[in-house]
C-alpha cells in the first residue's frame, strides 16, 4: 500500500491509498508510533483514498489514536468514504473517531 | 455476462488462505457485482466487509500457517447475497453472537462486525474442512 507523508506545522498527515486491511494495517500502525515516537502526535489520517477497511484498519487507528493521546496528542481522520464510514458505525468507533469531510476542518484548530 | 445468464452463475475462488489471496477474494466479489448493476452498492460493500472479516479469521488462525486451502462460492440469488467458505483449517470453534468489543480494542472485532451486516452465519466442521455460510439479504437499506 501507498503511503504518503506531508508535515503541515506541528501536525503530520498520513494518505494510505487503497485496502486499509490485514496486510497494510501493520506498516500504517508503525508509521503512527514512529512519529508519535519522534514527537509528532497530531496525526491526520487521510483516509480519501481508502475504497476499504476491514477490522485490522480500525485496529490501526485506535492504537494509533491511544498511542498519540498517551503523549498528548490525537489521531483524527478525514475524508472517510461510504465503506469506511458503514464500518467505524457499525462497530460504535465513530464515538472516538469521528470523520471530518477534509484535511483542512480535521487540521482547523491545530 | 449479462442478463438472464448471470442469475444463476456461480462465482469460485480456490487457492491458499495467506494474506496476498485477498485482493483476490475482493476481485471474486467485484466481478459478482459487475454482473449484477440491480444490486445495491451498500448491500455489496456490507456483504463484501463480512466476507473478507471471516477470511481474515481463516488467514489469521487456520493451521498449518500457509497451507490451509480455501474455496470460495458465491452465488447472487434474487433476495439475497450468498457465499460459502471451505478451509482445510484445524477445527475452530465458532462463537456465534459476540458483542463488539469496547471503543478502545485494538482486536476482535472481525467476527462481530460480519455478523452484524449478515442476516445468517452458520458455520459447521466438517470431517476435514470448515464450512461457513453467508448471506446477506437485498435492498433493506439498513445501516445496522
Amino acid at each position: 500500500m501507498e503511503l504518503t507523508e506531508q508535515e503541515i506545522g506541528t501536525c503530520v498527515t498520513l494518505a494510505p491509498v487503497g485496502k486499509f486491511n490485514l496486510v497494510s494495517a501493520p506498516p500504517v500502525k508503525a508509521r503512527i508510533d514512529a512519529l508519535v515516537a519522534g514527537g509528532k502526535v497530531k496525526i491526520v489520517v487521510d483516509l480519501g483514498g481508502v475504497d476499504f477497511i476491514d477490522s485490522s484498519g480500525l485496529g490501526a487507528l485506535i492504537g494509533g489514536l491511544k498511542a498519540a493521546r498517551q503523549h498528548g496528542g490525537d489521531v483524527r481522520i478525514a475524508c472517510a468514504g461510504e465503506q469506511v464510514r458503514a464500518v467505524l458505525k457499525l462497530t460504535n468507533l465513530d464515538r472516538i473517531l469521528s470523520p471530518y469531510p477534509t484535511v483542512e476542518e480535521a487540521l482547523h484548530d491545530w | 455476462m449479462t442478463g438472464d445468464g448471470a442469475a444463476d452463475k456461480v462465482y469460485v475462488l480456490e487457492g491458499f488462505a495467506v494474506p496476498e489471496q485477498l485482493d483476490s477474494v475482493h476481485a471474486l466479489l467485484a466481478q459478482a457485482a459487475a454482473d449484477h448493476p440491480h444490486l445495491d452498492p451498500m448491500d455489496v460493500m456490507l456483504f463484501e466487509t463480512a466476507v473478507i472479516e471471516i477470511a481474515n479469521n481463516v488467514v489469521e488462525h487456520g493451521r498449518p500457517e500457509g497451507e490451509v486451502r480455501w474455496k470460495f462460492t458465491v452465488r447472487v440469488h434474487p433476495g439475497q447475497i450468498e457465499a460459502e467458505l471451505d478451509d482445510t483449517g484445524q477445527s475452530f470453534t465458532f462463537d456465534d453472537r459476540r458483542a463488539m468489543p469496547d471503543e478502545d480494542a485494538e482486536g476482535g472485532r472481525g467476527l462481530a462486525l460480519a455478523e452484524a451486516v449478515l442476516d445468517q452465519i452458520e458455520f459447521e466442521r466438517m470431517p476435514d474442512a470448515n464450512h461457513w455460510r453467508m448471506v446477506r439479504r437485498l435492498g433493506q437499506h439498513r445501516q445496522d
